[in-house]
């Protein structure tokens, strides 16, 4: 429960949702065995070369190359290092369909803790392994040999999945692809490589195209899931229609005014969060997330403050500007883990904006009439109080679990809540037609 | 007035954000282990649980008069009659391979098994249920046949004691009667737990397949319940020791193997692939009291069941062990991890691995699986 409770309440409550379904119903079935643990093969696919990383338990590979690298671990890659590249690269040769083999480097080594529920604590060696393709073989279809550990314990398994693949619109924000296993063939007391072949499949053989497409999916998916982002949006949107009357919030300000008001502050948000997305993903500035997310918390706690009473009228396309860049770090850093080359990287930064901005506007086009609507009755400060309040106790809630790392009863609260949002726009929507209906109607009737 | 409105709502803020501190998340980490044991010879440790009392009782009444088969049928009809009608639903399955594969070695709570489970049991119907494996196990053996599996059972109540979560102990072992018992037709026994596994298939009143059997144990050193202290897989695993290092030098040499196992070669999910070829020494070179040897680690499995069934088997065996080869890898001392050792015979299988500890870290323990090249699954 932890490591789930320690997923970013950002995602919205259908992940969570799912993430469980997947532990209680997926895990018990794939599991057999009570397997040592095995080892893993992830591939990112770039157009002329594949970046693999390994992750080996150290159990395993003392058991395979003698070193005591599971005995004594501590600063085992600065004792073996070189040892270590040499031995991986010995056993991993991907060989293009003429029979040439490709060029591997061995590159990054970390030692670290994994953990599963069958094995419990392990420690593990996570390799960054480049693997390139003479010049004129493409780096899709490949026969895989490799052994590390395999070829002397004979009961291991080396999972192969593809984490990421650009052009064929599977990033590595889900769950990586199992291409196949690597085992030994008991009957035949063999191990056959594994034959790769990823211009198969429903996929199909991939393009820019697919990338970008999957990338706005993805900006799209990011609104869509991020509650703090939406919420954010809103809350700041909530009193756009208002007209400032002294220290308070005065009436409807009408729909031309409300128009422009929320067209300047959309427009503020894009171009704030546009300008460090792209500063971020290309790798110009980089903030830890933990300050991100927290800003993006206390940005909701402004809006929510300024939608009670006006703290910065006349300047809310500054402070959404403002916010924006807060908000495009955070998004940044979902693109900079992509790790792309140039030309899929520029497409994919455009595209997640574009998915970013068709999610917001879908999400406006939803909202504002109803508020419109609304904002000219006399209920509307007392709903723009509520939810004010509402993202405040929300926004309070994720900066103290941004601040000390741990969820809270009300952020779980928030996490449940979030997927039945449509079912209150459906409410607003209700509201907004009934009191502009009893207001028609009373300026309708009879003055003597 | 206005003024007030705004410093109240703070306060309300204020005070809602005070709440949290005393909402964060008070998690505690249910796995670290409040015990430990020591080498495979070394601490014992009290660990009874309400159903390994029950099933360590020792008298039994039943009015099963009949003998072999037919006493099993009554056996499992009186098991069944202590039921309720729900509970029978449960225990009671279609035979079908699927719902025969349904073993592991696996905490049942890791890797789901089919069936009733002791915990759901109460002492009444698990005397029944006593009864039942009294009849097909054998029984009066110190850690052999029936007290193999209590002490199985104990081990696993000790791991639950110590930490290992709620996946462990005595009442995550299942039973299941695959087809309805009957000394005509097709059925099955399924006794599947986490380290302790034994399927009895029938066919026209007569037993077809006594495997795959899975045994094993953590821990490996003895564990005390009640006043009895079990050591459910160490005769075996002495057995193998002493297998192998009887061996000459060149023997031993021939039964090497070349790779490393760590765990299981054909544990659950591995059905029929047996190796093609053969590995290691054959038995028919080696002198008769090595053979005897061989025979006295394939006697430790098979005699763990009721005495008519394992003669029948161990006879087929026995013809021909001069066709089965052992293998091993590691050290022929069987005592340190990554030791492995295999006998593949015409029908026989039967691998033993002692592996790294799971729930006691850095303590090494045993996974072994018995299977037929033939008659697994009662051949079907």
């Amino acid at each position: 429960m932890t490591k789930l409770s320690r997923i970013s309440s950002r995602r919205s409550g259908w992940l969570l949702i799912f993430t469980l379904l997947g532990l209680l119903v997926g895990l018990p079935k794939q599991a057999s065995a009570h397997p040592m643990p095995n080892s893993v093969v992830l591939l990112n696919v770039h157009a002329n070369r594949i970046d693999a990383e390994l992750q080996i338990p150290l159990v395993e590979l003392q058991s395979a190359w003698g070193h005591a690298v599971n005995d004594s671990s501590a600063g085992l890659v600065a004792r073996l290092g070189p040892q270590l590249r040499a031995y991986l690269k010995t056993h991993i040769r991907p060989q293009s369909p003429d029979g040439r083999f490709w060029n591997v480097t061995v590159g990054e080594l970390t030692v670290h803790e994994s953990q599963n529920p069958i094995n419990g604590v392990y420690r593990e060696l996570t390799a960054q392994v480049q693997m390139l393709p003479p010049a004129d073989e493409d780096a899709r279809t490949f026969t895989f040999h490799y052994d590390v550990v395999l070829h002397q314990v004979m009961t291991h398994k080396i999972l192969v999945s593809v984490r990421q693949d650009w052009e064929r619109g599977q990033l590595a924000e889900t769950e990586p692809v199992q291409v196949g296993e690597i085992s030994l063939d008991i009957v035949n007391n063999r191990i056959l490589p594994l034959s790769v072949n990823l211009t198969s499949g429903h996929a199909g053989p991939g393009s820019y195209w697919t990338g970008f497409t999957a990338m706005i999916k993805l900006g799209m998916q990011h609104i869509a899931e991020g509650t703090d982002h939406l919420l954010f949006l809103l809350v700041l949107l909530l009193p756009a229609t208002l007209l400032v009357a002294g220290q308070r919030w005065g009436r409807f300000g009408g729909i031309q005014y409300s128009l422009k008001r929320l067209l300047a502050i959309i427009t503020a948000f894009t171009a704030g969060h546009s300008i460090t997305l792209l500063a971020g993903s290309l790798g110009w500035v980089r903030l830890p997330s933990q300050p991100v997310e927290m800003l993006i918390a206390v940005s909701i706690l402004v809006s929510a403050v300024h939608a009670v009473r006006p703290i910065f009228p006349g300047r809310e396309a500054w402070i959404a500007a403002g916010f924006g860049l807060i908000h495009g770090l955070a998004f940044s850093s979902t693109l900079a883990n992509l790790q792309l080359d140039a030309g899929p990287m520029a497409l994919s930064i455009l595209g997640f904006n574009v998915g970013i901005e068709l999610m917001q506007l879908f999400i406006i086009v939803l909202t504002i009439p109803w508020l419109m609507l609304l904002s000219r009755t006399q209920v509307y400060s007392v709903f723009r109080l509520t939810a004010a309040f509402l993202a405040a106790v929300a926004a309070s809630a994720w900066v103290i679990e941004r601040i000390t790392g741990q969820p809270n009863r009300l952020t779980q609260g928030i996490e449940f809540v979030s997927p039945y949002a449509p079912y209150g726009l459906g409410v607003l929507a209700v509201m907004a037609l009934l009191f502009t209906w009893r207001l028609t109607r009373a300026s309708q009737l009879p003055v003597h | 007035m206005k003024r007030k409105n705004w410093t109240s709502f703070l306060l309300i803020l204020l005070g809602f954000s005070a709440l949290f501190g005393s909402c964060t998340s008070t998690d505690v980490d249910a796995t670290s282990t409040t015990g430990s044991t020591t080498g495979s010879t070394g601490t014992t440790s009290n660990s009874s649980s309400s159903i390994t009392t029950t099933l360590s009782a020792t008298a039994t009444t039943t009015t099963c008069g009949s003998t072999g088969v037919a006493q099993i049928v009554c056996l499992a009809e009186a098991f069944k009659a202590t039921l309720s009608s729900t509970q029978v639903s449960t225990v009671q399955l279609t035979y079908s391979k699927a719902n025969a594969q349904k073993w592991s070695n696996l905490p049942a709570g890791m890797s789901s098994r089919v069936g009733i489970n002791l915990g759901a049991l109460s002492d009444t119907q698990l005397l029944a249920f006593r009864n039942l494996m009294v009849a097909v196990l054998a029984l009066n053996g110190m850690n052999e046949g029936y007290d193999e599996m209590l002490g199985n059972l104990v081990a696993d109540d000790y791991l639950n004691s110590i930490g290992g979560g709620s996946t462990y102990g005595a009442g995550n072992y299942y039973l299941s009667f695959l087809g309805t018992p009957s000394t005509s037709s097709l059925w099955a026994i399924l006794f599947t737990g986490h380290h302790y596994t034994q399927p009895i298939t029938f066919n026209a009143g007569a037993v077809t397949g006594v495997t795959p059997a899975f045994r094993g144990t953590e821990p490996q050193a003895a564990v005390t319940a009640g006043s009895r202290t079990y050591q459910a897989f160490e005769q075996e695993r002495v057995a193998f020791a002493a297998l192998l290092t009887g061996l000459s030098t060149t023997e031993q040499s021939t039964a090497k193997l070349s790779g490393s196992y760590n765990d299981l070669v054909l544990g659950p999910g591995q059905d029929g692939k047996f190796p093609a070829t053969k590995s290691g020494l054959q038995v028919g070179t080696l002198s008769s009291d090595k053979q005897a040897l061989v025979l006295a680690a394939i006697r430790l499995y098979v005699n763990d069941l009721d005495a008519s069934t394992s003669a029948a088997v161990l006879t087929k065996y026995t013809s021909e062990l001069a066709n089965t080869y052992v293998a091993y890898s590691g050290t022929t001392a069987m005592a340190s991890q990554g030791d492995y050792v295999r006998i593949d015979g015409p029908s026989v299988w039967i691998e033993f691995s002692y592996q790294g500890g799971v729930i006691i870290k850095n303590t090494p323990h045993s996974h072994s699986v018995w299977r037929d090249h033939t008659a697994d699954y009662g051949g079907n």
